[in-house]
């Protein structure tokens, strides 16, 4: 069963690539690599065995080209594709398509895919497998006394949700059955007059809710094993900013059991690959299971810190139908590591996007830590992609060690050129909820981190402000010269320049 | 005494001033100069009228004197708006004066400050002597050092002519106003109601009347951009420009230039943003932004040196020539003529803007100057034809004829003496009469006689283009072209001056 | 002598350059106190120097009358000059923040024009999204920033602009 792959084209960019192109090199399997106009001087074009071009700078003609990208594959003879994360990672379409041209798609199959995709469908299963969701509705509530009944069972206050609309429209808040019924009848109508049809599920409103995750792997022999929970609590408009392992509310029983928990969930929908078994934990310490992530993670480094596997090789095995190379009660957690998303972000004024030229950069070095990125002196941070331009990791024998140690790398890590989230995580590390583990998905609003973050920068700006004033004062006594001064033939004292106007 | 000299018209007036929003005039000249290089002569100067009313002040309501901007030499005067609002009396009239020539003595750039009521009344004929006087000073300075004026404040009446005939006109946003009969006067005689900004002010000059080059924010803007502009000009016009070290290659090649040119050639693009990928550091310090903007002149720099930037803009009337284009250009032109200022020339251009308007207007005058600056240069002058280059626009953009020394064509140029179209409908007038279709057949026509008339070998054959070049290759090719021109000398017969198409 | 004020920090500063030592020590002046510093080099607008004992790269990325920006180690700081005029020119300055002029509409990051939700000559309220940009798959609208007639909409869709452009015209 399975074949051993000797080259994999990599339909993605940025750090994710080179991670991929790394753990290629690793395996002596030949790593292909795709770049659009914009990324054609990236880092990971540069280190790819063999690079193609894939077409303007517009993901969709490009990244997200789906048939390009099988062309391409099959016109160079490759053995797999691996997706990354985002662009199509979690498309199973182009799952589907790889399998029938005889591609390796370096992932789950597209039936579990498919599954996975589909929020009501997975939960549905999810239930079936007692493995533990979110109080609320199994499906679509088309009537206002079903949704009710639902709502009284969960238990208020509930969350009213459009199946339909993304994002923050279409969540509504109720308290108890009287407002449930407004704000039913409200929702119902918005859906109809925008959908066509009302379709609502109700969920049980969680409160000061912690996001934790566990890493999970299964292999073509229904081999399944959970490899630790990742914390992910700190975020901002749902896009996560650090995460790390172990989390602090999370002690070695709860470990067993959700990771036991997570594994049913993956071999529920016949997962393959590597993904992530996504849970809520409420105040009460209660887990709730959200939905499966089919693909490997940004912060997949974490794990691979804390258990010394490599994931990607460990994919790749997989892809190959090689079976897990170890049980569960051989996987060990060793340490704790952090990870902080590096943005290109402009925390001061409200995380305008930033885009441009890195004339210069310098990646922080030294124990414990490790830098997944792109940058790299001259290189450009493009505007056509997602902002992440560097996720920086710290390993410590405990939290505190690692903690230490990502603080002082925030303040080595220098970019230049353009705004970047580090004064963020600067204020978060020295935190005091965040150093006692007193985390949750409002972390942000809750300790009025932003503020905090002001704070500190214009405390740091008296650290450094007799150094900026002596750098004005150097330049406006040295820096003044504007050029050397060239003569066109002569001085001035013959012929005279009187002249040219007379004879 | 001297605190009572830098006081000017007294600490109420100093106040007035601030709460408008404007500097004293010695603040300004503090901003403008290096740090503590200024040295300020006729200090203590009065005015000696016998009129017993007016006040005597020290200065007599200018600043005058000299200092170094970036270790550069220059003089300059500064009205005194505190002091009997910053009119011109006798006195005032012979300090400017003894500066102006000073500064055309020692070769150094002048630098005015305009913040004036206009002449004093009080002093009659003799402050209109002062004007007059400084006029005169004014032409015989122009082309043997660059003068610039600042207008920060208003400047009305006849005082109006002597920036005019400085090289640069600065005006600030907001604060300076230009006129030759205010809006009161205005009013009174035409009953056209206007104010002040509409009539005469920074925006109206820069875009409508040309007069004003650059536009600046506010008065550290103007500060900062006078210092900017001086950074590309010589101290005089026996002096080069200075050089400055550059850490931009001058073998770099752009791949990507050729992409800034959209598929089809009808279609508009941004000419700066080919002169951005050429120039050093992608720098281009444009003059008379908001002024006939289907041309665009400014300087830059090439291999460290500064050049003056001539290039159409196909953004705005497709590029086409007309009368106030071919006036900025021409005064552009000699401005780097003057002060050894190397020209690069971009060409895209379908011809000249048709109309009564143009014709009744002078087209024929005012485009003779464009052609008559370009013959008249003598400093390097490269030119490139970027695209198209028909007709008489072909010829006066810079062309081999008028004595260009070195031109280059992208393969993209297209030079004929009529745009395809235009042609094929004369040549081809009979058979498109007859024929059924004549879209398709016009189309055919137009793109063989693209092919066969307006593509930019025939010209290369003859001469007129000394060679073709590839896109990416445009800024080494235009760098090496000046360094072999740079020591360039051309003689010509001696005469007082051409007559020159006014 | 130099009137300096650092951004963050409300004192504005008299500083100078009081005199070179024949070491090569420069002795600076900032406020009251007195510091030494060694200039270790000094190139293309970068400083190199040892001031009190402590090692510092400066980079100036831009200078002005009004200010100077740099990077000391990496941490940008804005050195703010000429303190008492900016008081004077107060208006006005403000004025220049908005780009082109009090009318002007400008945008406040980079990014591409996704779509023009307004029409020229239309009247438009504070507020009211004029344009949404698009940048780093992120979508920004860009919200007029006065009441008026919508005079002219400097850009259209698929047009690339930088931080501080001119999206829009309004009187």
């Amino acid at each position: 069963m399975g074949s051993k792959i000797s080259s994999i084209l990599i339909a993605n960019r940025g750090e994710i690539a080179l991670r991929v192109i790394r753990a290629c090199r690793e395996l002596g399997i030949k790593s292909i690599a795709i770049y659009s106009d914009e990324d054609a001087r990236s880092a990971h074009v540069k280190r790819a065995d063999q690079a193609y071009h894939i077409g303007p700078a517009t993901a969709s003609e490009s990244y997200l080209n789906i048939n390009k990208i099988i062309e391409f594959a099959k016109r160079v003879g490759t053995d797999a594709i691996h997706p990354g994360y985002g662009f199509l990672s979690e498309n199973e379409k182009f799952a589907e398509i790889c399998e029938k041209n005889g591609i390796i798609f370096i992932g789950p199959k597209s039936k579990a895919m498919e599954v996975t995709g589909d929020k009501m469908k997975c939960k549905a299963i999810m239930i079936k497998a007692r493995v533990p969701t979110i109080p609320g509705s199994d499906g679509i509530i088309e009537d206002v006394e079903r949704a009710a009944d639902v709502a009284h069972d969960a238990g208020y206050p509930v969350l009213l949700k459009s199946a339909f609309g993304g994002g923050g429209r279409g969540i509504r808040f109720a308290n108890n059955e009287q407002q449930l019924r407004q704000e039913f009848e409200m929702a119902s109508a918005e859906s109809r007059a925008a959908f066509g049809k009302s379709a609502l599920y109700v969920e049980k409103y969680l409160e000061r809710i912690r996001h934790i995750e566990f890493q999970l792997i299964r292999d073509s022999h229904k081999n399944a094993r959970h490899m630790f929970e990742r914390e992910c609590s700190i975020q901002r408009r749902h896009q996560k900013l650090i995460e790390m392992s172990p989390s602090p509310i999370v002690d070695k029983s709860t470990r067993e059991r959700i990771g036991e928990i997570a594994v049913r969930a993956a071999a529920a929908v016949d997962y393959l690959n590597a993904g992530t078994a996504e849970f809520l934990r409420d105040q009460q310490g209660n887990f709730y299971f959200i939905e499966i992530n089919s693909r490997l993670q940004v912060e997949h480094p974490v794990t691979e810190l804390v258990t010394g596997i490599d994931l990607v090789k460990l994919q790749i095995a997989i892809a190959q139908g090689e079976e897990i190379p170890f049980e569960q009660e051989e996987l060990k957690m060793h340490g704790s590591a952090i990870e902080c998303r590096i943005n290109a972000e402009d925390p001061f004024s409200d995380f305008a996007p930033s885009i441009g030229l890195v004339p210069n950069c310098n990646i922080p070095n030294g124990p414990g830590i490790r830098v997944d990125t792109y940058l790299y002196p001259g290189c450009t941070v493009s505007g056509y992609y997602d902002s992440l331009v560097a996720k920086l990791l710290s390993w410590g024998n405990d939290f505190e060690e690692s903690r230490i140690r990502m603080k002082n790398s925030l303040y080595e890590f220098g970019i230049e050129g353009i705004n970047t989230t580090i004064p963020l995580f600067k204020t978060i590390m020295n935190e005091q909820n965040f150093i006692e583990g007193n985390l949750s998905t409002d972390y942000l609003e809750r300790f009025d981190i932003i503020n905090k973050m002001n704070e500190d920068a214009k405390e740091r700006s008296k650290k450094y402000s007799c150094a900026a004033i002596a750098a004005v004062l150097l330049q406006s006594e040295f820096g003044k010269r504007s050029g050397r001064r060239v003569s066109v033939g002569g001085a001035r004292s013959d012929s005279g320049w009187k002249t040219i106007i007379g004879r | 005494m001297k605190k009572m000299a830098e006081g000017g018209g007294g600490e109420d007036k100093i106040e007035s001033q601030h709460s408008k929003g404007k500097l004293t005039a010695r603040e300004r000249i503090s901003l403008l100069l290096d740090e503590g290089t200024f040295i300020e002569i006729d200090k203590y100067v009065t005015h000696r009228s016998e009129d017993t009313e007016s006040k005597k002040y020290y200065g007599d309501g200018v600043i005058t004197g000299f200092g170094t901007i970036n270790s550069r030499q220059v003089f300059v005067y500064a009205y005194d708006f505190t002091i009997l609002g910053g009119s011109l009396g006798e006195m005032a009239g012979k300090k400017i004066v003894k500066v102006m020539d000073h500064a055309v003595k020692t070769g150094s750039p002048l630098i005015g400050i305009i913040d004036s009521g206009g002449a004093r009344i009080q002093e009659g004929v003799m402050s209109l002597d002062g004007y007059g006087d400084v006029f005169f000073r004014n032409v015989m300075a122009s082309g043997i050092i660059p003068q610039i004026t600042a207008s920060i404040g208003p400047c009305a009446g006849g005082a109006v002519y002597s920036p005019a005939m400085t090289d640069f006109v600065i005006m600030t946003e907001n604060v300076s106003q230009m006129f030759v009969t205010g809006p009161e006067v205005v009013k009174e005689v035409l009953s056209q109601e206007v104010s002040f900004e509409e009539l005469g002010g920074a925006r109206t000059h820069a875009s409508k009347s040309g007069v004003a080059h650059f536009v600046a924010k506010n008065e550290y803007d103007c500060m900062d951009k006078i210092k900017k502009l001086l950074s590309f000009i010589p101290q005089n016009n026996l002096e080069d420009p200075p050089l400055l070290e550059t850490l931009d290659d001058a073998n770099k090649i752009d791949p990507n230039i050729i992409k800034i040119l959209p598929e089809n050639p009808y279609e508009q693009y941004d000419m700066t943003q080919i002169i951005k990928s050429i120039v050093d550091s992608g720098e281009f310090f444009e003059v008379h932004e908001l002024f006939a903007e289907n041309i665009l002149v400014g300087f830059a720099r090439l291999g460290g040196r500064s050049v003056g930037i001539i290039a159409n803009q196909p953004m705005y009337l497709a590029g086409a020539l007309d009368i106030d284009s071919s006036n900025k250009a021409a005064r552009f032109i000699r401005f780097c003529d003057a002060f050894n200022i190397p020209i690069v020339t971009l060409v895209d251009t379908p011809g000249y803007l048709p109309g009564t308007d143009q014709e009744h207007n002078g087209i024929i005058r005012h485009g003779s100057k464009l052609l008559y600056a370009y013959c008249e240069a003598t400093v390097p002058k490269i030119t490139c034809i970027i695209g198209k280059a028909y007709g008489g626009a072909y010829i006066a953009m810079g062309s081999k004829n008028l004595r260009a020394d070195v031109n280059y064509a992208w393969p993209t140029a297209e030079i004929a003496v009529l745009g395809p179209e235009a042609a094929i409908t004369i040549i081809h007038r009979k058979d498109l009469k007859q024929s059924t279709d004549a879209r398709t057949i016009k189309k055919k026509l137009a793109k063989e006689f693209r092919e066969k008339y307006a593509n930019p070998y025939i010209a290369a054959e003859m001469g007129n283009i000394d060679l073709v070049i590839d896109p990416m290759e445009t800024r080494p090719m235009i760098i090496r072209a000046i360094e072999a021109l740079i020591n360039k000398k051309e003689s010509r017969p001696w005469k007082k001056h051409g007559n020159i198409n006014l | 002598m130099m009137e300096l004020k650092v951004s963050d920090i409300t004192e504005v500063l008299d500083c100078e350059i009081v005199r070179t030592l024949s070491n090569g020590s420069i002795i600076i002046r900032i406020g009251t106190e007195q510091h030494n510093l060694n200039l270790l080099k000094s190139e293309n607008n970068e400083y190199e120097f040892i001031l009190d004992h402590t090692f510092h790269h400066a980079k100036i990325i831009q200078s002005n009358s009004m200010e100077t920006k740099t990077l000391i180690d990496g941490q940008p700081m804005t050195v703010k000059k000429h303190l008492k005029l900016t008081q004077v020119l107060g208006k006005s300055l403000s004025l220049a923040e908005l780009g082109g002029g009090i009318n002007s509409l400008t945008s406040q990051i980079p990014g591409r024009v996704v779509s023009v939700l307004a029409e020229t000559g239309s009247p438009v309220k504070k507020g009211d999204a004029v344009v949404i940009l698009e940048s780093m798959k992120m979508q920004v609208a860009v919200k007029a920033h006065k009441d008026g007639n919508l005079k002219e909409i400097k850009v259209k869709q698929g047009a690339a602009v930088a931080r501080n452009d001119v999206i829009a015209i309004i009187e």
